[in-house]
């Protein structure tokens, strides 16, 4: 039965690169507004679930109910304009656009006034005002992840996928990541791939734990999740 | 069900205003004067040509970049080396000189003829190619070029005239002789201008950024909500399109069409010239053009196996001017105006 208030339910979802299974029987389901974590060690499936839910894989069985919708098989363009958006671990952005471009693509892409849609940019972030005529390809890892988030605001998106966000990035640079995190908090549903424990312990409303390719463990409220000693035996 | 959700989705994404809206919207983004200032000088440098090398070379020439411009939106700008883009020139050509042979000689419509019927078979076929990258893109790009060439030399035989060629002799441009060269070379640079002019429009557009960013990661840009199969394969249709018109000018230039005009073994002369002069930008495909002619037309004169030459001035360009002639300069002038304190281009 749909839970009236869920943006996102995975039902007994399998999933495999070829003959490997890499998700067994995954059900989960994300409530509106929720900012949600997924961890777990390398190769317990999180980016696996992540790529399932935008499109880029296609369950063996099972499904993805997203506002009520099977969205599973769907291409990753339709889940996008559905409201979904996914900001990958590998922090690509279009290198040889500028700043401003990369917004402006996202733009028009996704139905959003470019002036409307730089703001909501530069609202996150306005030190990026500085790179905007810059070649997005010369920013650093923290401007692009912080640009891939931006970008991906972009349209009114109603859920967002963000793979990893903080890897790879100085201190500092996770302040900035976290600080736009939680600006995001309740406005939109967000399911986050993390392995930055405090960043969990200060924004997750909900915890998945994964191991294996199944959800083991699910940790939900705050005074749960508090305890981050609890969750590094998961890691 | 599954029927039922794709049509909710869509139905949403019909509400959404993609690029296809605001697909040549470019003003914001290029200053009209500035377009008037790149015609300006693509004009004046091949007027300033003409006499030095003669006015029928340098009407040749100027088809023959009208060509690698269109085989650059493919491959400079959207990333798909393709090894059968004569077919399109040929297409083109083909399609001009039957217009003329059996149907009006009226030298505009079979400039229609040619990159409507370039046109057609590149929206057909492109359905198939536009799905496929990397070799596999221009390996069936060759081999739907080699099935043209036969079509053309023997099943169309008939039509086509085979190896023989069609003579293709058009009627006066009103009262402008298209016979008298310096007449040709006006009606050639025109249509230059004219493919100059829209691809300057097409690639500064939001779409221009579009089929950059394919060339980048084309799954990244389906994040964004793009179709990018469309994207691509209107990409195809316009190279196509361009391609034809190269096709059929180049036809009228010579005053007829022969299977030559569809050989695969010259797509190694548009990726040359599109490898000299810089991929992915107008100014390097034309300055390629230009230079690949230039030494295929008088090295030719001094050195018996010239080709030799071109694959030397090849193998430097690979190891020493990766991003071509025009590239090359655009690297100089930006380090130039590179900020060293900060890193960041002044203005």
């Amino acid at each position: 039965m749909l839970d009236n208030n869920a943006i996102l339910e995975m039902k007994n979802l399998d999933v495999a690169y070829g003959h490997a299974k890499a998700l067994h029987d995954v059900s989960l389901s994300l409530k509106q507004g929720e900012t949600s974590f997924v961890i777990g060690r390398n190769g317990a499936g999180k980016t696996t679930l992540l790529k399932t839910i935008i499109g880029l894989l296609k369950p063996l069985k099972g499904s993805i109910i997203y506002e009520g919708r099977d969205i599973s098989g769907l291409p990753p363009e339709r889940i996008s304009l559905g409201g979904i958006r996914y900001v990958a671990q590998e922090k690509k952005v279009f290198g040889n656009l500028t700043v401003r471009e990369n917004i402006e693509l996202a733009a028009y892409g996704l139905g959003e006034p470019m002036e409307q849609a730089l703001d909501k940019v530069l609202g996150l972030y306005p030190k990026i005002k500085n790179f905007l005529k810059m070649k997005a390809g010369q920013l650093s890892g923290g401007q692009r992840q912080i640009l891939l988030i931006g970008r991906a605001l972009v349209g009114e998106p109603k859920l967002l996928l963000v793979d990893e966000p903080t890897e790879g990035l100085a201190a500092i640079v996770i302040e900035d990541v976290t600080a736009i995190l939680s600006r995001m908090k309740g406005r939109v549903s967000a399911m986050i791939v993390e392995q930055n424990l405090t960043l969990v312990s200060r924004l997750a409303d909900r915890i998945f734990i994964m191991k294996e390719g199944k959800v083991e463990r699910e940790m939900a409220g705050r005074s749960a999740i508090l305890d981050t000693r609890e969750l590094e035996q998961y890691l | 069900m599954r029927e039922m959700k794709g049509l909710m989705l869509k139905k949403e994404a019909e509400k959404t205003p993609g690029p296809m809206t605001d697909f040549l919207e470019f003003k914001r983004h290029l200053p009209k004067e500035r377009v008037l200032l790149d015609l300006a000088i693509v004009a004046a440098a091949f007027v300033l040509l003409a006499p030095i090398l003669k006015v029928q070379r340098v009407t040749d020439f100027m088809i023959f970049c009208i060509f690698v411009l269109s085989f650059d939106l493919l491959y400079g700008y959207m990333g798909r080396l393709s090894f059968g883009h004569m077919l399109f020139l040929g297409a083109g050509a083909y399609g001009g000189g039957l217009c003329i042979r059996y149907i009006t000689k009226d030298p505009l419509l079979a400039i229609l003829a040619g990159i409507v019927m370039a046109g057609l078979l590149a929206m057909l076929i492109g359905l198939i190619i536009v799905r496929t990258t990397g070799a596999c893109f221009a390996l069936i790009n060759l081999a739907f070029n080699q099935v043209g060439f036969f079509l053309v030399l023997s099943v169309l035989r008939k039509i086509t005239k085979g190896e023989d060629g069609l003579g293709v002799v058009p009627a006066g441009l009103g009262w402008l002789n298209l016979g008298s060269r310096p007449i040709m070379f006006g009606f050639v640079l025109f249509f230059l201008l004219l493919a100059f002019y829209v691809l300057r429009r097409v690639t500064t557009s939001p779409y221009g950024y579009l089929i950059r960013s394919i060339k980048e990661d084309e799954t990244r840009v389906k994040f964004l909500g793009y179709n990018t199969f469309l994207y691509k394969w209107l990409t195809y249709v316009l190279a196509g399109c361009l391609a034809g018109l190269a096709g059929t000018l180049s036809a009228l230039n010579y005053g007829y069409v022969n299977p030559n005009f569809m050989d695969t073994h010259r797509n190694v002369e548009v990726v040359f010239a599109a490898l000299i002069g810089g991929a992915g930008n107008l100014y390097g495909s034309i300055i390629g053009g230009v230079v690949y002619m230039v030494i295929s037309n008088y090295l030719a004169i001094y050195i018996p196996r010239w080709e030799m030459v071109l694959g030397i001035a090849l193998l430097i360009l690979v190891f020493r001017f990766r991003q071509g002639i025009w590239g090359y300069v655009r690297k100089k002038g930006a380090q130039r105006s590179i900020s060293p304190e900060i890193g960041i281009e002044k203005g």
